[in-house]
């Protein structure tokens, strides 16, 4: 394994990307996924329970994913800006 | 990150599955203890051992009970502070209940109470009781219970309270557990294959992996089902997103949803006496009978008591099937007539309670019961041959040197360390005077600080030998079984409880069990401690012969 081209600044990246990043996708999905269920006429607690049954497997991929992918730069805005985006249609959706 | 996908999942699996290793040991030893939290209590309040009993009579007993508690003093303090002043002598009830199981000698009685704080509406202090249910006697408020207030909330807290960080960091492993087993996987690719592979015989890096994966994959569903159950039990705080972004749907869900059930959500401010709540809970269980699922009160609540506009909600303990308590039946206080039936559940609402009930095991199932035990001490067999394959691997490379003498150091805290933490708290309970003020935190004291001198003698002890392990592991297994024996021995002295008498002539299983359970704990690590000493006059042979240029790292 070549770990020489590995810093330490990349690994904190790389770990950043995929927890803080990684929630904040989950944190979008869940938003959104709640926001279209309710729309599509699914109740609130019903929508947020299924969310919640979902959200941490799709955490689980993600956070591999971010390991997985070549480019750190393409992690983070998939993620962050992934995230930030759903969340915002969510709450556009909602309100 | 690295040129291939495995080589990438293998350095997530190996690191990832090392720093957060640490704290799921203890998730996973404590969660396999918090199976029988309950049994556990008894042995340790033996004023306790007496047979489980039903939810008592709340005309004949609770009703009396619920009126005399108060708040609990520390958050009265606390309550004080929030609101920069004095409280009314008499705070003004918001609600009353008590909870129960299967397997609960004592019932265990709590109160909330409103705090007129104008800065939060909703702001609120609780009371907290544990009674004998036969007689309403009330249990001392200093005792501590071992098994399902310290090493539970260990589980899933680790004991830090602020800003709920312990459920963060739980969380987060909780999600590693999860990662580790997807990459676990895609590493090994022949499952099959190491359901049958273990050879004890090999070097110690050899072994420990064979072991490793074995424990991993036979255990697969079982740990990916807990970590997963285990983030979605929590998954209101990790993800709040009703209390945040989504607040006008939630509100107006919460708003629809008491209307469509006609439960009063205020009090009116007018007195009013309660209806027989006897009658209400002979008129539940009917109910519950012609669903075709007859059964007991296991949780009992009273909202806005002694007002106008209170109703009591009644639910099903669930000691005969997976999904937790539920099927409620709400009265109304006052008349004593039913307000709300709760349907059952929707599809998604069922797999999520089917997936709760599945990790609280509030089930009537000993031998399933066992199961978890042995599906939790597996995980800890796992994360544990983790831990010593990853210093194995890197002993033979000297600038890893300090890295590896860490690790062991850690791993050997983790893990013995943390039985003969266990140990110290159930021998402290035994020793500790009755009278001794704030006893229970004392024992909780006393748990720390001997984790800490473990954690101290695994420093001192650590170096790094290829193929033999610290001797710390030997010396800690030592004291695992000096203190299991004593423990047993204690029980024995102070209560009289010896297991000729708790197996036979007064059979109480609960009681039995643990002292069972603590002497097979002493044999292992007996055995173990033997097993290690051979290994290690073993090396120093071989050391000494200079047959095979080992190189000693010491520090």
């Amino acid at each position: 394994m070549k770990t020489a081209t590995i810093t330490p600044l990349h690994i904190l990246s790389r770990t950043a990307a995929a927890l803080l990043g990684g929630y904040c996708f989950v944190w979008g999905f869940t938003t959104l996924g709640i926001a279209l269920a309710v729309t599509l006429g699914m109740s609130f607690g019903e929508a947020r329970t299924l969310s919640y049954l979902l959200a941490f497997l799709l955490f689980t991929a993600v956070f591999c994913w971010a390991f997985a992918t070549a480019s750190l730069g393409r992690a983070w805005l998939l993620l962050a800006g992934g995230g930030a985006v759903m969340t915002l249609l969510g709450w556009l959706l909602a309100n | 990150m690295l040129q291939t996908f495995r080589q990438s999942m293998a350095w997530l699996h190996t690191w990832f599955g090392l720093v957060l290793g640490f704290v799921l040991m203890a998730v996973f030893f404590f969660g396999s203890l918090s199976v029988f939290d309950r049994e556990i209590d008894r042995w340790a309040l033996p004023e306790t051992r007496f047979e489980p009993q039903p939810m008592p009579s709340y005309d004949n007993l609770l009703a009396d009970v619920f009126p005399n508690m108060e708040a609990e003093e520390e958050e009265l303090d606390a309550a004080r502070k929030r609101i920069g002043g004095e409280l009314p002598a008499q705070l003004q009830p918001v609600g009353w209940g008590a909870y129960t199981t299967h397997r609960d000698p004592v019932l265990d009685v709590f109160t909330e109470y409103s705090v007129p704080n104008p800065a939060d509406p909703f702001d609120h202090v609780h009371g907290h009781l544990t009674l004998d249910p036969r007689n309403g006697t009330v249990l001392p408020h200093d005792r501590l219970k071992i098994g399902s207030e310290f090493f539970y909330p260990l589980h899933y807290s680790l004991h830090i309270q602020w800003q709920q960080l312990g459920t963060w960091i739980v969380g987060v492993a909780a999600l590693i557990m999860l990662v580790a087993l997807v990459s676990g996987v895609i590493i090994h690719r022949r499952l099959f294959r190491e359901l049958f592979t273990f050879r004890p015989g090999k070097r110690t890096q050899r072994s420990s992996l064979d072991l490793h994966n074995l424990t991993g994959v036979v255990a697969l569903p079982f740990h990916f089902i807990f970590a997963l159950s285990g983030l979605t039990i929590f998954a209101f705080l990790y993800l709040p997103v009703g209390e945040t972004v989504l607040t006008t749907p939630a509100q107006a869900h919460l708003m629809e949803e008491a209307v469509s059930r006609g439960l009063p959500f205020e009090p009116a401010g007018e007195p009013a006496p309660i209806a027989s709540v006897d009658a209400m809970v002979m008129e539940a269980k009917k109910r519950w009978a012609e669903r075709g699922m007859p059964g007991e009160v296991g949780f009992l609540w009273v909202t806005h008591p002694g007002d106008r506009n209170s109703f009591v909600s009644l639910f099903r303990a669930g000691s005969d099937r997976v999904a937790f308590v539920g099927q409620g039946v709400h009265f109304d206080a006052v008349s004593g007539r039913v307000l709300y039936e709760e349907p059952p559940p929707s599809v998604v609402a069922g797999i999520n309670e089917f997936l709760t009930g599945l990790h609280l095991q509030h089930f009537e199932h000993w031998p399933l019961r066992w199961l978890y035990v042995l599906g939790g001490l597996l995980g800890c067999t796992c994360i544990a041959t983790g831990f010593i394959f990853f210093t194995e691997k890197r002993k033979r490379n000297l600038k890893d040197a300090a890295l590896v003498r860490r690790v062991d150091a850690l791993a050997v805290t983790a893990v013995t360390g943390m039985v003969v933490a266990a140990g110290t708290i159930l021998v402290a309970n035994r020793l500790l005077p009755v009278a001794l003020p704030h006893r229970g935190t004392w024992e909780e004291v006393v748990f720390w600080l001997a984790w800490l001198l473990a954690f101290a003698h695994a420093i001192w002890r650590g170096r790094a030998v290829p193929g033999s392990l610290s001797p710390a592991w030997r010396e800690q297994c030592w004291a695992i079984a000096l203190l299991a024996v004593t423990a047993v021995v204690l029980n024995w002295i102070t209560t009289g409880d010896h297991l000729l008498k708790t197996l036979i002539t007064e059979r109480y299983w609960p009681v039995a069990g643990l002292d069972l359970a603590l002497l097979a704990s002493a044999a292992i690590a007996i055995r173990v401690a033997f097993l290690l000493r051979g290994r290690e006059r073993a090396t120093a042979f071989v050391d000494s012969q200079g047959s095979r240029a080992l190189e000693v790292v010491r520090g």
